[in-house]
This record gives C-alpha cells, sequence and structure tokens, in this order.
C-alpha cells in the first residue's frame, strides 16, 4: 500500500483499536498488519510516538505464556485526541471518496 | 535474519540516540520476537513480519528530529558518521541493561572549543581590529567634513568680500557631505554591531555545543 497515504491514519488506527481495551505490541502488531498491508515493524515507532506525546501510558504484565508483555493503554488526551481525529477523519475521507469516486465534477 | 542480526541492525541505524533510548527501543522488539517464538514462530519468520531494520529504525530517528527540530538534524547526522560522537541525551528511558557502550554518550566538545580559540586568536581577532579601525577613520572623516564646513562659514566675517560666495560653496558643501557621509557611517556601524553579536552568539553556540 502506498506509504504516503499509511502515514498519517496509521496513528488514528493505533489509538481506535485502544479504545476498547489495552493492548501489548505484539497483538498491536499483527492485528494491524492484516487488516492493513504494513510490516510489523512499523507499529513499535507510532506507539513510541503516541507515548511521548502523552497519548498512551504502558504498563508492564506477566503473561501465562512468554514473556512479560508491555501493555499500551489510552490515556485521557488519547481520547480526546482520538474523538477529535475521528471525526475530522470522517469528514476528509468522505470528501476525499466524493472526488475520486467522480461525485463532483 | 536472526533474532540478533535483527536487533544489532536497529541498533546500529539508532546510534544518535542515547544509549537509555536505544535500550528501551529494542526492548520493544525483544519482546517482540519473544512473544512470536512463544507462539511458534520461528526467528526468521519473524523477522521477516517485522521487515527492513533500518527502515523502521529510521521512523524513530524522524520522529526524534520533528521533536528536537531541525538544529538537531545535523549533529543526529554527524554523530551517525562519528560513534564516539552523540547527541545529548533527550529522554531518560529504562536504564541501561548490561550495556557495552556507556562510554562516549557525552558529546565531545573539545574539537569546537579548540577550533573557536584558535579561530579568534589567528583570525577574528584581527579581522575586528581592521573593520572597527576603518570605521573609526570614516567617523574621523566626517568630523573632518564637518568641521572645515563651519570654519568656513567662521571665516565669513574675516574673510574679504571676493572670497564670500567661495566660503559659503565650501561651508555649505562641507556640511552637506559631513551629514551624508555620517548617514552612511551611523548604518555601518549599525550592522557592525549586529554582526558582531550574531558572531558572539555563534561562538557560544559553537563553544557549548559543538559543531
Amino acid at each position: 500500500m502506498n506509504v504516503q497515504f499509511k502515514k498519517g491514519v496509521l496513528d488514528l488506527c493505533v489509538l481506535s483499536m485502544l479504545k476498547e481495551s489495552d493492548q501489548y505490541g505484539y497483538e498491536l502488531a499483527n492485528t494491524l498488519s492484516e487488516i492493513i498491508q504494513i510490516s510489523d515493524g512499523t507499529v513499535y515507532p507510532i506507539l513510541r510516538k503516541l507515548a511521548t506525546d502523552g497519548m498512551v501510558t504502558t504498563y508492564l504484565q506477566e503473561s501465562q505464556s512468554g514473556p512479560p508483555r508491555k501493555y499500551y493503554r489510552l490515556t485521557g488526551l488519547g481520547k480526546r485526541t482520538l474523538v477529535s481525529l475521528q471525526q475530522e477523519w470522517l469528514t476528509f475521507s468522505k470528501s476525499v471518496n466524493q472526488i475520486v469516486g467522480g461525485d463532483i465534477q | 535474519m536472526t533474532r540478533e542480526e535483527y536487533l544489532a541492525a536497529i541498533r546500529s541505524t539508532l546510534q544518535p540516540l542515547p544509549e537509555s533510548e536505544i535500550n528501551d527501543i529494542c526492548s520493544d522488539f525483544e519482546e517482540h520476537f519473544a512473544v512470536g517464538l512463544s507462539q511458534g514462530k520461528t526467528e526468521h519468520e519473524i523477522a521477516a513480519e517485522l521487515g527492513d531494520p533500518a527502515a523502521v529504525a529510521e521512523t524513530y530517528l524522524d520522529d526524534e528530529l520533528e521533536d528536537i527540530g531541525h538544529t538537531m538534524k545535523e549533529s543526529a547526522v554527524h554523530a551517525a558518521a562519528v560513534p564516539a560522537v552523540k547527541a545529548p541525551a533527550i529522554s531518560a528511558g529504562r536504564p541501561a541493561e548490561g550495556s557495552t557502550r556507556t562510554a562516549g554518550t557525552e558529546k565531545d566538545l573539545t574539537g569546537a572549543r579548540l577550533f573557536v580559540i584558535f579561530f579568534n586568536l589567528l583570525f577574528a581577532w584581527w579581522a575586528a581590529l581592521s573593520v572597527f579601525g576603518v570605521i573609526i577613520s570614516f567617523w574621523g572623516a566626517s568630523a573632518a567634513l564637518m568641521g572645515g564646513g563651519i570654519a568656513a562659514f567662521a571665516g565669513l566675517a574675516a574673510a574679504p568680500g571676493a572670497w564670500t560666495a567661495v566660503l559659503v560653496l565650501l561651508g555649505i558643501a562641507g556640511i552637506t557631505l559631513a551629514i551624508a557621509t555620517g548617514i552612511l557611517n551611523f548604518f555601518l556601524s549599525k550592522w557592525t554591531v549586529i554582526g558582531c553579536r550574531a558572531y558572539v552568539k555563534w561562538n557560544k553556540k559553537l563553544y557549548n555545543e559543538g559543531f
């Protein structure tokens, strides 16, 4: 998939995926790379940036199988940002679809 | 690519970042490998799914540069070329775990400081002296023109009638030239002061932060 397309929306995708439940890096990466064609490694820089920007916090949790995992949780700022980004994206993508779909002459 | 190879590749691209941050980032990938292995994947499969380590690592550098701003970009690029020179620590991550590369996290400023000192002693000092000399002599010339003009008017009373016109002309010419050159000198001096300030600022930056 086109790199330029992905760049702006992956933050939004990750935030959206964390909305329902906290997740650890591996499962986020796996789920996301199954839906959108990206490599798993792409997710980690995004998670780190979101943490630096205060959108998510992290905590370690033991697991029955394998090593302890670093979980990511949305912060208040992350939730508010997600709401406004969602709104922006829906409006924006609708407009782009109209143009690309040829509804506007 | 094995787990070790992958992590080494990530590390080498992340070199410009502080050691603690590199360790922090690598621990995410170590976890990723560990979880993948516990689910029955091989190291090679996991590495392939993660994607090109250099490309992944560069994303961290780009993000970092965006955060610190443009000025740091040069030093990061410089640091990538010379492993001993590192960008200052930006964020404290997890403490370094069994680090073999704790030395050299401080940026080496010796070269930049020596350069500042010798550049000023050998070159800048003399350049500044000659520039100041030229400006002072210009002001002197303006003052002389002004003095001459005033003297010409002062001489009017004492001079015989035939010289009146010549003295008036000389007086006007002297004072006009004095004002014109004075204005030029004013701007020249102003620019010199601005230049000096910028130079001092540049010196300080170089001395404290290096190239």
